[in-house]
């Protein structure tokens, strides 16, 4: 490890071999054989749709392990970000809804207000209200990761600071005059792009973007970990001091992917909202934070593939044993996460033996 | 022959607000005839009891306790024959009011109570049992309902009241309703001494009794009563102000201690090993469960020492809390040191399953306890400022277990291990010590002190298996704040944050105190990342 950062010169001499990652491969491939499938084999509409929100958990997972697998950094609060993608989105469509239809959302009525709050203005445009919720998490990720990198807060204090964020984030929203619907969140979502909403061609237009939005993060992020920038991450990691110590910004360089993470999980919040037709404050639960990371360990952290199916398949689980044993579901989680991290120190790629890691990704904590 | 003296009686009633109110006498035919007559005649003869009822005998007031209870009840009959005392609604015969016979009710009707009549008649019923009843719950209940309609009632009236009272308690209530009922007297010296004794006994009901008085006629008539009671207000206003400062100081005190009692495990453990566990407060929920075991033990075994049991718990769930944090850490963590991440996914994992294995196992919903009197009621000290020993008994207990944790950390052999590891694990490693062991052992402590913080919360919170989800980030920000591996910090931390949580609540709500707080923790974390208290330790 030491010997790859010795000089940038090195660092990036080795970058033009980056080693291939198969697994991304194969995954980015089943992304796009499920979209074809979907469109042209039309399934059951809630197989549909649990393959849409299968990959919207996906592509926040993938996030998280950008951070946490390839820096180091585990956020507990990725939730905030997810939430604020969720949100906008939910106001883009609620705004949306109100200039095609002329009737105002449920919770405006119950607050007994005359129209949409102020700041809403705008948010009725697609493109803005996307602008809006990448820039949005991005600016919240910044200002929080300034703060926190600057003054050197890792591990596990950043960690928790990053759920207290989360938790803080939870009661504001739990407030009902805040104007985003407080406890009860936002529902009621009419249209999308002037479709009715549970249509079967929303569903599967929704699950097939979610898919090609999975796939284009995946091949996306696979990019960024090969690339030079992907090799000082990984040198942070491991030694964040002695890198420091080459002359490398570190606050830069964290800031950076940080930012950039924030902003996958808000295009996954953006992405799952209108497939379920609900947000609300719950999204910002600490435990749902962690349940982030817990899907990300349960894969493999440090490996793009492994978060993915991480999340694919606690997630699947959840499902259906939500469905069938509610009782059993924390009991079998818990436990699967204490196997995990007890017996599988790399999630369950280390179980299936496909030991595919490349040298250059070993020595993740 | 009746009518005749029905009509008399009536006359006579009119005639009698040009009367002082000590000399109207209490007539029990006239009574009878007014409340068997229309809602006027009924007005008058509630108000006449309630008038004549500094006065009149016992036996006429008992009497007419009777009658304004039939009435109330509908089991008044009134016939051409005069009154009826019933046993029930609808029973076919019953009592003459006068004579005490029992007579037939066949042609008898019972009148029926107006809305604003049956106020009157609640109001002189409560007056008859504030002056007969036998027992002192009767005569209380009786003073309650007096108290919200005080402008009706004669000052004189609760002054015989007050004279008669047997029990010292409800003599002092009655003595403060006296007071309240001169304010509104007719003679104004009465009036002015009254507003000096209400000042004298300064709170939040007294303040709102005197601004009421402003409004009325008779401060804007009688300049010199106007000033006293301007006087009187500001002399209470200063008062409550702080009675109210000291409440708020008093919460504060008693958060700050369940803070702390929630941190100082943490502090250990995270000192220590670099360790967080978010099982803490699952830990602090374990305690709270254990003092609920212990105390139906001693409802099964000895229900002569229940009030014993939170005494008796503390060891218990010390000790109980200790093994399960020593188990966690014998079976998970002591394989994830060098992982401190996944040691936080891990205990996440404990949290989960302790919540639910609770949550099976005993039922989510709150549980009860039985509060001994030690835990329970307050006594005020000060205008509105109760001293609750609820809250005593958490700040006392935060109180013992600092002292409790000091003893240990400085002078046990234990505790000099845990500085030695905290401070230097290799050196203290290269000295022979085993920090295994010590890690053990300290994981065992902080858990059995989260434990001890469920004991304190019991008489306080509400316990349910979901209680301790709150506790880890509070704590947290306590430990961070504070200095890792710091008792002092600790102790500064959690009185600050605590304070700082309890004086914000008031001016902006409980959730903008908690963005103030976290705000305010990450901005001064750019000033000193260390904490408070940087413990100095060697790396």
């Amino acid at each position: 490890m030491s010997g790859a950062v010795q000089t940038g010169l090195a660092a990036s001499a080795r970058v033009r071999r980056a080693p291939r990652d198969p697994l991304i491969a194969v995954l980015v491939g089943l992304c796009l054989a499920a979209a074809i499938g979907l469109v042209l084999g039309r399934p059951a509409p809630y197989l549909v749709n649990a393959v849409g929100q299968l990959a919207a958990f996906a592509i926040l997972a993938v996030s998280l392990d950008l951070i946490w697998g390839y820096l180091g950094i585990l956020s507990l609060g990725h939730g905030l970000f997810f939430a604020i993608g969720g949100y906008v989105c939910a106001m883009h469509l609620l705004a949306h809804g109100t200039v095609v239809t002329g009737t105002l959302p449920d919770f405006v009525q119950f607050m007994s207000w005359k129209g949409l709050p102020a700041y809403w203005a705008g948010l009725e445009h697609a493109p803005y209200a996307l602008l809006l919720a990448l820039g949005l998490a991005g600016l919240v990720a910044f200002l929080f990761g300034l703060v926190a990198f600057r003054s050197r807060v890792n591990g596990v204090y950043f960690s928790i600071i990053s759920q207290a964020l989360v938790y803080v984030a939870m009661l504001l929203m739990y407030r009902n005059d805040t104007g985003l619907g407080g406890n009860n969140g936002m529902t009621g979502f009419p249209l999308l792009f002037g479709w009715p909403m549970g249509s079967a061609g929303a569903v599967t237009g929704l699950a097939v973007a979610a898919l090609l939005a999975l796939a284009a993060v995946l091949a996306g992020t696979r990019l960024l970990v090969g690339s030079a920038l992907g090799r000082r991450m990984l040198a942070c990691r491991d030694d964040e001091t002695r890198l420091r110590t080459l002359g490398y910004a570190t606050t830069r360089l964290k800031l950076q992917v940080w930012c950039l993470s924030a902003m996958i999980a808000a295009l996954a919040g953006i992405l799952y909202v209108p497939q379920v037709g609900i947000i609300n404050p719950r999204v910002l639960a600490p435990d749902l934070s962690i349940e982030i990371a817990v899907w990300v360990a349960i894969g493999g952290m440090g490996r793009l593939g492994g978060a993915v199916i991480g999340a694919v398949l606690v997630n699947a689980l959840k499902f259906w044993l939500s469905a069938a044993m509610p009782e059993a579901w924390p009991f079998l989680l818990s436990g699967l996460v204490l196997l995990v991290v007890l017996v599988l120190p790399n999630g369950l790629l280390d179980l299936a033996g496909l030991r595919l890691r490349p040298t250059w990704a070993r020595g993740a904590r | 022959m009746n009518r005749v003296r029905a009509v008399l009686a009536a006359l006579a009633m009119l005639a009698l607000p040009a009367l002082p109110a000590a000399a109207a006498p209490l007539e029990r035919a006239a009574l009878a005839a007014d409340l068997c007559g229309d809602a006027a005649a009924q007005a008058r003869g509630a108000e006449g009891v309630v008038r004549a009822a500094a006065d009149a005998s016992a036996e006429d007031l008992r009497a007419a306790g009777h009658l304004l209870a039939a009435l109330a009840e509908r089991r008044l009959a009134c016939g051409s024959a005069g009154a009826l005392l019933l046993d029930r609604a609808g029973a076919p015969d019953g009592q003459d009011a006068l004579t005490g016979a029992t007579r037939p009710a066949a042609e008898a009707r019972a009148p029926v109570l107006g809305l604003r009549q049956r106020a009157l008649v609640e109001t002189a019923r409560a007056a008859v049992a504030l002056l007969t009843a036998e027992s002192v719950a009767a005569r209380a209940a009786g003073l309650t309902t007096l108290e919200r309609r005080a402008g009706a009632v004669p000052d004189a009236v609760l002054e015989r009241a007050r004279d008669a009272e047997s029990d010292p308690g409800l003599r002092a209530s009655i003595a403060g309703a006296a007071q309240a009922a001169a304010l509104s007297s007719a003679d104004p010296e009465k009036r002015r001494t009254a507003v000096a004794a209400v000042a004298a006994a300064p709170s939040g009901a007294s303040l709102a009794r005197l601004r009421a008085l402003r409004g009325e006629p008779a401060a804007a008539s009688d300049p010199a009563f106007a000033r006293a009671l301007d006087a009187g207000i500001a002399s209470v206003e200063r008062a409550v102000r702080i009675g109210d400062g000291l409440a708020i100081l008093y919460n504060a005190l008693s958060f700050a201690s369940i803070l702390f009692m929630a941190a100082v495990g943490l502090a250990i453990i995270f000192g220590l090993m670099g360790v967080i566990n978010l099982a803490q407060g699952e830990f602090i929920m374990l305690g709270a469960y254990a003092t609920w075991g212990v105390q139906e033990a001693f409802r099964h075994v000895a229900p002569g020492l229940l009030d014993l049991y939170l005494i008796a718990a503390i060891p218990v769930a010390f000790g109980a809390t200790a093994l399960v944090g020593i188990a966690v850490e014998a079976l998970v963590l002591r394989h994830l040191y060098r992982r401190p991440l996944m040691s936080l996914l891990a205990t996440w994992a404990v949290s989960l399953f302790l919540v639910n294995l609770v949550r099976v196992a005993v039922g989510t919903q709150n549980l009860q306890f039985a509060m001994p009197p030690y835990v329970s009621g307050g006594v005020p000290l000060y205008a509105d400022f109760v001293v609750t020993w609820n809250r005593l008994f958490a700040i006392l207990f935060a109180a013992a277990t600092l002292a409790l944790t000091l003893v240990v950390l400085r002078r046990t052999p234990l505790g000099l291990d845990i500085r030695a590891v905290t401070q230097n694990r290799d050196m203290a490693a290269c000295l022979g010590l085993p920090t295994r062991r010590i890690d053990r052992l300290a994981f065992g402590l902080g858990s059995g002190l989260a434990g001890l913080a469920g004991v304190a919360l019991c008489p306080i919170y509400s316990v349910n298996p979901g209680m301790g989800s709150g506790f880890v980030i509070d704590a947290f920000m306590v430990v961070v704040l504070g200095g890792v591996g710091s008792l002092a910090g600790t102790l500064v931390a959690a009185l600050g944050i605590g304070g700082a949580n309890v004086l914000i609540e008031p001016l902006s709500g409980a959730v903008a105190a908690k963005v103030i707080v976290l705000v305010g923790i990450i901005l001064f974390l750019q000033r000193r990342p260390e904490g408070l208290f940087a413990a100095r330790r060697r790396r």
